[in-house]
């Protein structure tokens, strides 16, 4: 029964023995160098004997899937606006534990996951609803999560945008729907919006034809439900082939306040809005480091001079092929269609901070503060960045502030405790500075407590990579031959940009 | 899985459905008040009624349609739509089904329109189709013999031209959950499986776990797990093959305890040519399934090394995912497989660093929770991974404190000699933090990065900065830091004790702080010149001192201090001793009275007893044993890891126990506050304290109210484990009192001084004797009640007088040690109570280890008894009988 490369397997199923490595000089793992697929040493003869152990003494593991036993969604006041229950393994009471136990706590918000009774509680808010998943067993938490994560952007993508409790009061039947094809007694099926609106139709209610969905042809749509390329449908057609690329990074800076940079780094994703048809086959060059010497490598002429960046680590959406990736560094996809998140990059070295921020805080005896800070911005004299927004902490018994700013506007804001000063748009090379007076009211019983928290700034820079990265090119090739326009954007923003003070 | 069936069948669906009911009813009466006034209402009911009320009790919003009128409207409006066929009807027919889920979903009983609604759904309209299902779904549980109703419809839409129309009934048919109606689903799902389309096999395939899990035998009888390994072999489609996975390894799993066919079978899932088929598809398959099959890969034992390399080459580019929990799921594959080959298990962690970083910063915080969570694990088995990545796991401002709480646990644990100081300066930072909580855990997490390393310079430094800081929290979470560092480092006493010679001790609060300032007071008496007078100053506000820790540490400090300064110290110890002797804690008085007797005894042997010379304490105990741990490594990527115990100890019922008893013991741990050298039975009790302390506390806002009920409330696996107890709350317990005086043994013992252990030795059987000063550690116990089997389980009655008595755990306790029965751990409020006892041969090593559960309104005690040496253990348990039963007598 034993064949070449493989073997028989009951039912007349022949089943490969061998794994289908990928066909490439450089296999990360083991010492041995593959010359092409399948000619290294063969396992067959030993392994078409199935291995049958002493009965379990090795099945360790987890003993079977996990799978989810509810899902609720509930406001803040921890009313259910909906629920699905998938399993019979928990009692429907399931939801009152958590309300009392968690919501109802001072528990709420210091841990995502909790246990009550025998169940596990996984929960999230969202805007003002709490997703609740229950398991009664040892689950995967990374796949919970990630789960909600998930079915969010989908509804989101069902209602066109917001996810609230009035969204969900709107299209609860929409929900339900839903909830029945992402999950099958407790297993995750197909979240992919692109496949589930071709059968599920029913738009959310902010279209008023809804209760005539039956117009689009549906019988059809199963067969792509689980086609080869899950992520597209075939046939589609468009007038002008379009492809939009934004390239979003955002930069996380700590600073200490001697100015030091504790850790800074930035997280990067490129989005993608693809309007083109048919089966198209793109690739996607960048100017890191790795891909350019590849590149240069296989073309054996030298690498162009020029910036290039490291980037730390790299994640991909699921149409890129993952192989090609890792064997000739190029970022090789088949789009889906509209809007999606092509990588998600990080990177530490090399980072080009936008802003920097001098601060001056003085204490001027108990009622007196001063308070001087000075942001410069680094970046090309052409370009300006929007919404500006510098948050500086002033302590809670602040009675009376007077400010003179170089630009934009500033006020105190009592509920967070802030000077907020805004600019709407902050050229390059200029350094507004903003002095002000605060005076605080005395009090006795607070002694020199005033911690001060760290100087927070928000904005946006269009044009502009704190990493550097750059799109060198982006090739579309479909069987058509057609034109492409291709869009590029880039723009950094804040993450969570903190200079200590 | 048949006895989960069995326990869910126990509440009827009728029950459920009266339940339902009254709920209703309430909430229409109260319809018209204000929405939180309806919620406080339904929290009342929920703790009145003995099993909670159904899910959804939400309260009726202005907007939304309530009460019986609405019901009765729609039924009527329903009727007339049933039988027609105007061009309309069916939009007129979707805005009733919208209506009649809406009040389903928010919680209005909409049962009684079953019949109308299954009329109603004859169309071709798949929207106004799916609503029925659902409704159908919903309520054909609590109406069986309607669901028979729906039967026929349903078989009918599973012959659909429409695939989605089949897929959509079977699923909807397999959801009934109702056993009888069994027979009628094994036609479908087998014609099901057999569909051209994917999307019906898809639904037939899990339909099969749902038949399974209604009725195992009938989906074994139609020989579907057969149907199901042909096609997870075969189907071109990857999310039908994903499925049959799921289901077949839950079915193989659960059967597997009867059959060994079953077992066989579950572990032919292991086999190569499966696995290697799954793997060479692992590209096609959805990242969900991905995550399946990889976990089901990483319980594969492959032959020899290349064949690992093959799979990790294979599986390299998973970790370049976007979605995390193929990359965790990737990571656990490539550490399991490569345990044996330890250089390469090195390389593993390199590799998987880079990723992991990645999926700490992207996604939502809960998922950088449940990244993190891991992220300990490994760096607890190898530190040095991250350590030049500390950076990354700097604290943000605005981070919710659970996830700021693991990275400073990530800080503390990859510290090293080379980055220490840029840790201990970030976290200085956080020390003045906003957030108290954040601010306390980052100054313990100074002081445990200083009992790590050997170079503590400059951290001592820090933590006297703190000290000085002047705010209450910052002080006392240092001076417990000073504290236990001193134990590490004899050497730095000179510069800590100048700078705790100058806090106050009325400005320390919180027990532990002042525990351990009073243990340095007495520890330097000799440096700190007025030592003696501030305990002096202490023993006078002997009375205003809640704490009993405090309360011991002080008596213990002075005896310290009267040795190293007897002059100046004599009157504060004649002070502490009679305070102590007078105080109403057993504790307490139980070392006063010690010391008093030891002093009168022989001063110099009190010294050698009290002021022994000390040893450094080189390694503070670790609070999980190495067995325990490599048990959560074996379930990476699982609750296990976030919860920091092996599986067993949450999902297991047994383990759970009543009032998750097992969770407390897993806590107990030799404590860093054992500082005193004396008798480790009371260090036991403090901690024994502890633990009583918090599962009050627990209490606490759950239900103040009558004792009968106030530990079973909160338990949600009522139909498991509390059954017994439940039971018995159902007869009234007006008998047991809990006003009854707690401190009658306390008297007794204090008029009759003369009670010592010797004598005290029971009059116990012959052939066994126990030794009176047994020792164990709870870590030590713990390990050993997880290692050996039940030798013996017992129910004994209890006398009435001993019920009586028995108002707090401690009463039994003393009881039992007077018995040479040491307790290691108690809790409970009446009715119920729960022991660790343990017991020691005498001139043998062989312990008894006892679990007794006391139910004081039956009067009936459950004991198991765990021991070394097995034939033993009858007559240990009549001694513990014996004992037990001598409980109350006078």
């Amino acid at each position: 029964m034993c064949m070449e490369n493989g073997s028989f397997y009951s039912d007349g199923v022949f089943i490969q023995d061998q794994l289908d490595l990928p066909i490439s000089l450089e296999l990360r793992w083991g010492l041995r160098r593959k010359i092409c697929g399948g000619a290294t040493v063969s396992v067959c003869s030993s392994s078409s004997k199935l291995f049958v152990g002493e009965f379990g003494s090795w099945y360790t593991g987890s003993e079977m899937p996990v799978a989810a036993s509810a899902i609720y969604f509930l406001n803040l006041r921890g009313d259910v606006l909906i629920n699905r229950l998938y399993r019979d393994d928990v009692g429907g009471n399931m939801v009152d534990a958590f309300r009392t136990h968690i919501l109802q706590t001072k528990e709420l918000g210091t841990c995502p996951v909790r246990q009550i009774g025998g169940c596990s509680f996984f929960y999230m808010r969202i805007s003002n609803v709490y997703i609740v998943i229950v398991v009664s067993s040892n689950a995967n938490v990374a796949c919970a999560f990630k789960f909600v994560v998930e079915a969010v952007a989908l509804f989101k993508s069902y209602f066109g945008g917001a996810f609230d409790e009035d969204a969900i009061r709107n299209n609860f039947v929409l929900i339900y729907e839903l909830l029945d094809e992402i999950m099958d007694f407790g297993y995750p099926q197909n979240l992919s919006p692109e496949i589930l609106k071709l059968y599920i139709t029913q738009e959310g209610v902010r279209s008023p034809f809804s209760s005539k969905p039956l117009d689009r042809p549906v019988p059809n749509a199963t067969l792509q439900v689980t086609g080869a390329v899950g992520w597209r449908r075939e046939g589609l057609v468009y007038k002008k082939n379009e492809v939009f690329l934004d390239i979003v990074e955002s930069v996380n800076l700590l600073m200490s306040s001697k100015g030091v940079v504790l850790r800074c780094d930035v997280t990067g994703k490129i989005l993608m809005k693809c309007f083109l048809s048919g089966m198209p086959d793109l690739k996607l060059g960048l100017n890191d480091k790795i891909g350019l010497e590849k590149e240069s490598q296989l073309k054996s002429r030298p690498t162009k001079s020029g910036k290039t960046i490291e980037l730390d680590d790299v994640t991909f959406h699921q149409c890129v092929n993952l192989t090609r990736f890792n064997s000739e560094k190029t970022v090789s996809f088949v789009p889906p269609d509209g809007e999606f998140e092509l990588m998600k990059y990080r990177i530490t070295e090399g980072v080009n901070l936008p802003f920097k921020v001098l601060p001056t805080i003085k204490e001027l005896g108990r009622t007196r503060m001063e308070v001087n800070v000075k942001v410069k911005s680094v970046f090309g004299a052409k370009m300006f960045a929007l919404g500006v927004v510098v948050k500086i902490p002033v302590p809670k018994q602040t009675a009376k502030t007077s400010f003179t700013v170089t630009s934009g506007r500033a006020k105190y804001n009592a509920a967070i405790d802030c000077l907020v000063w805004k600019i709407r748009k902050f050229p390059g090379q200029t350094e507004p500075t903003l002095s002000a007076e605060v005076e605080l009211i005395s009090t006795m019983t607070e002694k020199k407590s005033w911690t001060r928290p760290p100087i927070q700034m928000e904005f946006q820079v269009p044009m502009f990579t704190a990493s550097g990265l750059r799109v060198r090119f982006l090739k579309v090739w479909e069987k058509s031959g057609y034109n492409t326009v291709e869009w590029v954007r880039y723009i950094t923003k804040a993450g969570s940009y903190e200079v200590r003070c | 899985m048949r006895e989960r069936e069995d326990q869910s069948n126990q509440i009827s669906p009728l029950q459920l459905l009266i339940r339902r009911k009254c709920i209703y009813l309430t909430f229409s009466e109260e319809t018209k008040g204000r929405s939180n006034r309806v919620r406080g209402h339904s929290t009342q009911l929920s703790v009145a009624m003995a099993p909670p009320p159904p899910q959804s009790h939400r309260s009726p919003s202005p907007s939304q349609p309530s009460g019986k009128s609405e019901v009765s409207d729609l039924k009527s409006q329903l009727r007339q739509l049933a039988g027609s066929r105007a061009p309309g009807a069916d939009d007129s027919k979707r805005d009733l089904f919208k209506k009649v889920i809406s009040n389903m979903t928010i919680g209005i009983d909409v049962s009684s329109l079953f019949g109308e609604m299954v009329m109603c759904s004859a169309t071709s309209d798949i929207v106004l189709k799916k609503m029925c299902y659902l409704y159908v779904g919903n309520y054909a549980k609590v109406n069986p013999d309607l669901a028979l109703l729906t039967i026929n419809f349903l078989q009918r839409d599973c012959k659909d031209e429409d695939p989605m129309i089949r897929g959509l009934a079977l699923r909807s048919l397999c959801s009934l959950r109702v056993a009888n109606l069994v027979e009628y689903l094994v036609g479908p799902l087998g014609s099901g499986l057999k569909d051209n389309n994917s999307y019906v096999r898809m639904v037939a395939v899990i339909g099969v776990l749902k038949l399974y899990h209604i009725s195992a035998s009938t989906c074994i009888d139609a020989d579907f797990p057969a149907t199901l390994k042909h096609l997870m072999l075969n189907d071109p489609d990857t999310q039908v093959v994903a499925n049959c996975l799921s289901a077949l390894q839950e079915i193989w799993t659960s059967e597997s305890s009867t059959s060994e066919e079953a077992a066989r079978e579950r572990e032919m899932l292991l086999s190569k040519p499966i696995v290697y088929h799954l793997l060479n598809r692992i590209k096609e398959f959805s990242e969900w399934a991905q995550c399946l099959v990889l976990e089901l890969v990483s319980n594969y034992i492959p032959s020899d090394n290349s064949e690992i390399f093959d799979i990790m080459n294979l599986l390299e580019d998973r970790l370049q995912h976007a979605n995390g929990a193929v990359v965790l799921a990737t990571v656990k594959l490539f550490l399991q497989l490569t345990l044996s080959m330890a250089d390469v298990h090195q390389q593993v962690y390199e590799r998987i660093k880079a990723p992991l970083l990645t999926q700490v910063s992207s996604g939502s915080p809960e998922q950088s929770y449940a990244v993190l969570s891991h992220l300990h694990l490994l760096v607890m088995r190898a530190p040095y991974i991250f350590s030049s990545d500390y950076k990354h796991f700097y604290c943000q401002y605005n981070e919710p404190s659970y996830v700021k709480k693991l990275k400073l646990e990530m800080l503390t644990a990859v510290a090293n000699e080379s980055n220490t100081y840029e840790i201990v300066t970030e976290l200085c930072e956080y020390a003045a933090n906003v957030d108290i909580p954040i601010a306390r855990e980052s100054i313990r997490a100074v002081g445990k990065i200083a009992l790590q390393q050997y170079d503590v310079n400059a951290i001592v430094d820090r933590l006297l900065q703190f000290l000085e800081m002047e705010k209450d929290y910052v002080t006392s979470e240092a001076l417990v830091l000073v504290k236990d560092l001193l134990r590490k480092y004899p050497q730095w006493s000179q510069d800590c004790i100048a700078v705790v010679g100058n806090i106050s001790s009325k400005n320390v609060q919180e027990p532990k702080a002042k525990a351990a300032l009073i243990w340095m007071l007495g520890e330097y008496s000799q440096d700190m010149h007025d030592a003696p007078y501030v305990l002096e100053s202490l023993v006078e506000n002997w009375d205003e001192e809640h704490s009993s820790e405090v309360r011991l540490h002080l008596l213990t400090a002075v005896m310290k201090c009267f040795f190293k300064r007897p002059p100046e110290t004599k009157k504060a110890l004649g002070a502490a001793l009679a305070a102590g002797l007078a105080d109403f804690h057993q504790d307490v008085h139980d070392r006063a009275l010690f010391y008093y007797r030891l002093l009168q005894y022989n001063v110099s042997v009190a010294e050698s007893v009290v002021n022994p010379p000390k040893q450094a304490v080189s390694v503070f105990a670790d609070t999980q044993s190495s067995e325990i741990k490599d048990r959560i490594f074996d379930e990476f990527n699982s609750l296990s890891v976030v919860y920091q115990k092996p599986s067993y100890m949450f999902t297991d019922k047994e383990h759970r126990g009543t009032f998750e008893f097992a969770d407390e013991l897993g806590n107990l741990s030799i404590t860093a506050e054992s500082a005193d050298s004396v008798v480790p039975a009371q260090q036991v009790e403090a901690n024994d304290k502890d633990l009583l302390l918090s599962t009050s506390e627990k209490d606490e806002g759950r239900e103040p109210g009558s004792n009968g009920s106030a530990y079973n409330a909160p338990s949600y696996n009522g139909s498991s484990a509390t059954s017994q107890p439940l039971a018995d709350l159902a007869f009234p317990s007006t008998g047991i009192s809990g006003q009854a005086p707690a401190s009658n043994l306390a008297i007794d013992d204090l008029l009759g001084l003369d009670f010592s252990v010797g004598t005290a030795t029971t009059p116990s059987p012959p052939p066994l004797n126990l030794n009176p000063k047994a020792v164990l550690d709870p870590g030590t116990f713990q390990q050993k009640w997880h290692q050996l089997p039940i030798s013996l389980s017992e129910e004994y009655s209890l006398s009435p007088q001993g019920i009586a008595s028995l108002t707090t755990p401690h009463a039994l306790l003393r009881h039992m040690q007077s018995h040479s029965i040491q307790c290691i751990a108690s809790g409970g409020q009446s009715p119920n109570f729960k022991f660790f006892f343990f017991a020691q041969k005498a001139e043998a090593a062989s312990m008894y280890l006892v679990e007794c559960i006391i139910n004081t309104s039956s009067a009936k005690s459950q004991i198991k008894v765990k021991a070394d040496d097995q034939s033993s253990s009858p007559a240990f348990s009549t001694l513990f009988q014996s004992a037990l039963s001598k409980f109350g007598l006078p």
